[in-house]
């Protein structure tokens, strides 16, 4: 039966880089995926291109690239990417100088377009387009149409398979879904019937791209295993068999650390999914209640059993929008009576606040150590604690208010209680950048292939 | 009456954000835990057990074919991760806290 194997080159902005060109030497693999793109992270990269309109995407995976591209080319690995973010074309063209650099004549590279929907807002909203909130039920994007400085649409796998019918070696996207990037390859090597039908097959690939498209979290990262997974110093990146029926296996690179397992593989089918009967992509709609996991070797799970559904009639698209500043600061108390020490902290920090007029629209603290994460569920200390680190963050209007947080803290040092330390430099406030998650009919966001060539 | 256990001794969990939601996956160690879980990890137990940082509605939904439940939380992280005053801005460590919690073991 025909397969194709798919290695997953990144899973997040900021992941490892040995797995990365690890997988390219040795995972024997026809196609590479490189995700970058967290809600977050398109609006940091819209910020970059309203300042310099040449950036805008994202610049380690051209450094990645440079170290991969010959590789890829000898061996005809393909790349997908949604590395463009904000700038797609910027980011293809600088990839191409790359190339041309590295002596790769003929690389064939399609830029995918439509998906950022700033500058075509005024048009839907003349038009009566709403976009109402799906988080808070607000009805309205008026309320921070001033303050957008992003609105992208995530979309699949139409144009990426056009690229590749077309010849494509390495294709990059704006706002495309981390899934799209394992979606795509299998359409085009297998000529599934798409989208017209071939649903559970399509379902499956969907499926198994949110199985591998993280990376580390499906090879032994942030499992509840932790204890035994092998050299997780070196884990490696996963590994999508796709088969042409529709099933798969999920692997590793192999020879790297990590584990690949049905309970690494459980961890993730759960991860960031909804009702999993309707896990909703761009491409289709997979059903994760009907498959089966199966332990078929080492660091081999057999997938079967997968389902889906006819693609949704929307797309959702984020929006973001400037929504002030966080000012945050942190200092450490100690034994003895270092969690009495941290509540007095607490109020004479809030006594500050109020004496220097501090307008803040949200405040917290938390004592890092005793409860800052599981909060009211967190075990109340049965002993003397040794030390507790207090740290106070605060959501405000303006820069220069948040900044009052960070000049408050150095404070506690000549007026805190005895051995109040670890004050340091306090961070920098950093910007708020809200999000308004939305939907919009699919026929409002036609993509657009752009072929060009090294 | 049976023993009460923490759910970290039969299940594990991940979880995770989109937006101002939070995901948590409670995948049973075994059968006989998925039936205990099936039966006392209810959506109102979840939504008791993270009184004072969910704010909004819990859904549960089951994944029989992994012996799984999955919650969702909403109105959960403050805002979301990009405008969360919270520690756990993507609610990575909501499903540790789930393992807090009890259920009672048959006899």
């Amino acid at each position: 039966m025909k397969k194709i194997r798919m290695g997953v080159g990144s899973g997040y902005w900021g992941g490892l880089i040995e797995p990365a060109i690890e997988i390219v030497e040795k995972g024997d693999i026809q196609y590479l995926g490189l995700e970058y793109l967290a809600e977050v992270t398109l609006i940091i990269l819209h910020k970059a291109r309203a300042k310099d309109p040449s950036k805008g995407y994202i610049l380690e995976a051209v450094d990645y690239l440079r170290r991969v591209l010959p590789t890829c080319a000898s061996k005809g690995i393909k790349i997908i990417s949604n590395m463009g973010g904000a700038n797609p074309m910027a980011a293809a063209d600088e990839v191409i100088r790359v190339a041309r650099d590295l002596g790769l004549k003929g690389m064939k590279v399609g830029v995918v377009l439509g998906d950022d929907l700033l500058d075509r807002l005024d048009d839907f909203l003349e038009r009566g387009l709403r976009f109402p909130n799906l988080d808070t039920g607000e009805e309205d994007i008026g309320r921070v149409r001033e303050r957008l400085v992003a609105a992208n649409a995530y979309i699949g796998a139409d144009s990426m398979v056009d690229a590749l019918r077309a010849g494509a070696d390495i294709i990059i996207t704006g706002r495309s879904t981390d899934n799209a990037l394992y979606v795509a390859p299998p359409i085009y090597e297998f000529g599934w019937d798409w989208p017209n039908g071939d649903w559970d097959r399509v379902g499956a690939a969907i499926t198994v791209g949110h199985i591998v498209e993280c990376a580390e979290p499906v090879t032994g990262g942030m499992s509840c295993l932790w204890k035994e997974v092998p050299e997780p110093w070196r884990i490696g990146h996963p590994i999508a068999e796709m088969y042409e029926d529709g099933t798969a296996i999920i692997t590793k690179t192999p020879g790297s650390g990590g584990m690949v397992n049905t309970w690494t593989v459980k961890h993730h089918l759960v991860y960031e999914s909804h009702d999993p009967k309707n896990y909703l992509m761009p491409d289709g709609i997979a059903d994760f209640t009907s498959l089966k996991l199966e332990d078929i070797g080492p660091d081999m799970v057999r997938v079967t059993g997968m389902k889906g559904k006819p693609r949704p009639a929307t797309l959702k698209v984020c929006m973001g929008y400037e929504d002030g500043y966080i000012g945050e600061a942190e200092c450490t108390v100690t034994w003895p009576d270092a969690l009495e020490k941290a509540q007095w902290v607490e109020k004479f920090l809030r006594e500050r606040f109020k004496i220097i007029g501090l307008l803040a629209e949200e405040m917290r603290f938390d004592y890092i150590g005793v409860n800052s994460i599981h909060g009211p569920r967190a075990t109340p200390p049965k002993e003397e604690l040794n030390e507790v680190r207090v740290r106070v963050a605060v959501r405000t209007r303006t820069r220069a208010e948040a900044l009052k947080v960070r000049r408050e803290i150095p404070i506690l040092m000549g007026a805190g209680p005895a051995g109040t330390t670890g004050v340091f430099d306090p961070p920098q406030p950093r910007a708020v950048w809200s999000l308004w998650p939305t939907l919009i009919p699919r026929e409002e966001v036609p993509t657009r292939l752009i072929m060009k060539e090294v | 009456m049976g023993r009460k256990v923490q759910l970290k001794e039969i299940c594990y969990a991940r979880s995770g954000d989109k937006g101002d939601i939070c995901n948590v996956g409670l995948m049973a160690k075994d059968e006989n835990a998925y039936k205990i879980i099936k039966a006392q990890v209810t959506a109102e137990a979840v939504k008791k057990h993270f009184e004072g940082i969910v704010k909004g509605n819990v859904e549960r939904y089951d994944l029989d074919n992994l012996q799984a439940l999955n919650f969702v939380l909403r109105n959960a992280l403050g805002g979301g991760a990009t405008r969360t005053l919270m520690m756990d801005q993507t609610g990575k460590a909501f499903g540790n806290n789930l393992l807090r919690m009890e259920v009672e073991l048959p006899d």
